[in-house]
């Protein structure tokens, strides 16, 4: 699937057991707007046949968790958003690694927050929500990317505050740096794990805008010619310029 | 725990240490003593007999403290084992050949014990005895063909004290290793049954407090359903804080995992519990399953200024807790009109750092604890 170039609405395809919630995102998604539902149902395979950019995805359907199916979809090149109340970071772990870009909380979601988050990552732009920052600032395995300190700092406080604006009041810098803090933890962690072609695009585009550059995440120079092969933590961080 | 085993290894190792040296001391007072003294005679050089039994005390006593002391073998053990075997020969030499098999020669039978003293509690023991026991059965071999000693009754005698002798050295170093592992895996059991008591306690209590909360909510939820039934708006503001309220509270107690409940996340469910009876909507995501220990008087400290802030929220709070290996970090963010707010972070005595912040109607208290 290609990059969004913002050229119509962008599509999305709902997977999700609970009429309730299904009529929610729905009036979220609701015409006129930048996102469109083109697909719902409760299966994964009931809206796979149709097109979309995004497929947002609830992790228990019918009683079963499918968090391995993650990253079957996500190796076909779908971009993922998991949309669920299982927020412990073990969880959105999980789903990050196996090729996610990104993890909507059910607990804490709002038509503004979940509009700004499938815009980021129809664009493979990095996006990262509260329980993204959790997971992703607490990170102990030994595949964990390498964060400054000030990466980590901004991921806990964005999880632990009111707004960025907070975290940086709190940090003493402008909230800009403080976005490019996170931005760049998720990118790091992008290239960190499993390759998956969901994480490539994220890392193009991440280059291609800046944000970080070739050299600072080795493992993108080398995952295509190296694919399957464990790959290489990124380099620590360095601060914004 | 594993004290407790090795302690217990330990009271099983020295008592039938203690036991070993018993048996290798009566044997040689008792038989050893007796026939070397009655038997004074009969010997052709009885003063290297009684030399022989000298050293084989004296090697006796050096393995028995080593033993005692410690349960462990003495150094320069294999040094000692060859001394044995020398004192073996001693015996056998200052015997006159046609008593080679005979009441007298008292080495080969009784040197094992010294054996079994020596390579008690080595790495290897039971290989070490076989070996030293094989050593001895060879010297007796080798002085029964020097001595001519090939009839039948002596090879029958032969056979019949080494076999003994073999059976009973070698069963009691097995049967005392034996003892020892049964043991172990005695207090293991013990152990893990009272821990599975513990876990099926707590499951208990968890399971009884999820029933207590359910059946809150239930209520909840049905007088909620009934005035929605008698006719009230859903489209009013109050029904639906009231829906959503009741459907976090719900949220929650799907999404809590816990076996076993960490005292902070119970402090925090307790304070949150409280807030909702207040009428204030709380959002809690999920505190996470493995918390780390916390040093004495952390966790008060921890708790004490979020807590603050949660208690007098006026109508929505939001509860966090992030946990790494060595990091706590609790924080609450609460439409709090009332809370002192300190400008510059608090660090307490434990090393709890606490900071304030308010920011458009809403405080920010977070405190953390990096360990070290």
């Amino acid at each position: 699937m290609d990059q969004q170039h913002l050229a119509g609405p962008v599509t999305v395809a709902l997977v999700e057991d609970h009429q309730v919630v299904v009529d929610g995102v729905r009036s979220w998604f609701a015409p006129p707007g930048p996102v469109e539902l083109v697909a719902q149902g409760p299966t994964i395979e009931s809206v796979r046949d149709v097109p979309a950019d995004v497929l947002l995805l609830d992790l228990h359907l019918n009683g079963t968790m499918v968090i391995d199916r993650v990253a079957e979809l996500c190796g076909g090149g779908q971009r993922v958003i998991v949309f669920s109340e299982h927020e412990e970071p073990e969880t959105v772990r999980v789903v990050l690694d196996a090729g996610a870009s990104a993890f909507i909380g059910k607990g804490r979601a709002t038509r503004e927050s979940c509009l700004e988050t499938v815009l980021e990552v129809a664009a493979d732009r990095p996006s990262v929500t509260p329980p993204m920052a959790q997971a992703i600032a607490t990170d102990e395995s030994p595949h964990r990317p390498q964060l400054s300190d000030k990466e980590r700092a901004a991921l806990l406080f964005w999880f632990q505050s009111m707004s960025k604006a907070s975290v940086a009041a709190r940090m003493g810098i402008k909230e800009r740096t403080v976005r490019q803090y996170i931005d760049r933890a998720r990118v790091k962690y992008a290239a960190a794990g499993r390759p998956a072609p969901t994480k490539e695009k994220l890392l193009i585009c991440a280059i291609q805008d800046g944000l970080i550059r070739p050299d600072e995440v080795k493992v993108y120079t080398s995952l295509a010619a190296r694919a399957g092969e464990e790959p290489v933590p990124s380099e620590e961080a360095r601060g914004p310029r | 725990m594993t004290d407790d085993i090795e302690q217990v290894a330990q009271r099983y190792s020295r008592y039938t240490a203690i036991g070993a040296v018993v048996i290798a001391a009566v044997w040689h007072t008792g038989y050893d003593l007796t026939v070397t003294v009655t038997g004074w005679q009969s010997f052709r050089w009885p003063a290297l007999a009684a030399a022989a039994w000298v050293v084989y005390t004296a090697i006796g006593v050096v393995a028995a403290l080593a033993m005692l002391r410690g349960s462990r073998p003495p150094a320069r053990a294999r040094a000692l084992a060859v001394a044995v075997l020398a004192v073996d020969v001693a015996v056998i030499v200052s015997c006159r050949p046609e008593d080679l098999l005979g009441p007298i020669d008292w080495g080969w039978g009784s040197v094992g014990w010294l054996g079994v003293l020596l390579v008690w509690n080595r790495p290897r023991r039971r290989r070490d005895l076989m070996v030293f026991l094989a050593a001895n059965a060879g010297i007796m071999l080798a002085a029964m063909a020097v001595t001519g000693t090939y009839d039948r009754v002596s090879i029958a005698k032969y056979l019949v004290v080494m076999v003994g002798a073999v059976t009973l050295q070698l069963g009691y170093l097995a049967g005392c290793h034996t003892l020892r592992e049964r043991a172990e895996d005695a207090v293991l059991l013990a152990r893990r049954l009272a821990s599975d008591d513990a876990w099926r306690e707590s499951a208990r209590r968890i399971h009884a407090d999820r029933l207590h909360r359910y059946a809150v909510i239930r209520d909840a939820a049905e007088s909620l359903l009934k005035e929605l039934a008698d006719g009230a708006d859903p489209g009013d503001p109050r029904v639906r804080a009231d829906c959503t309220a009741g459907a976090m509270r719900l949220r929650r107690l799907i999404t809590e995992r816990e076996d076993v409940p960490d005292e902070l996340v119970s402090a925090l469910r307790e304070r949150i519990d409280a807030a909702e009876r207040r009428r204030v909507l709380v959002t809690a995501p999920p505190f996470g399953e493995h918390l780390p220990h916390l040093p004495d008087g952390v966790r008060e400290d921890l708790l004490r200024a979020p807590i603050r802030a949660l208690d007098g929220a006026r109508s929505r709070a939001r509860v966090t807790v992030s946990a790494m290996s060595t990091m706590v970090s609790v924080a609450v963010v609460a439409d709090n009109d009332d809370l002192p707010i300190s400008a510059t972070s608090v660090r307490e005595p434990s090393g709890v750092v606490v900071t304030y912040q308010r920011q458009e109607g809403e405080v920010w208290i977070n405190s953390i604890w990096q360990g070290p």
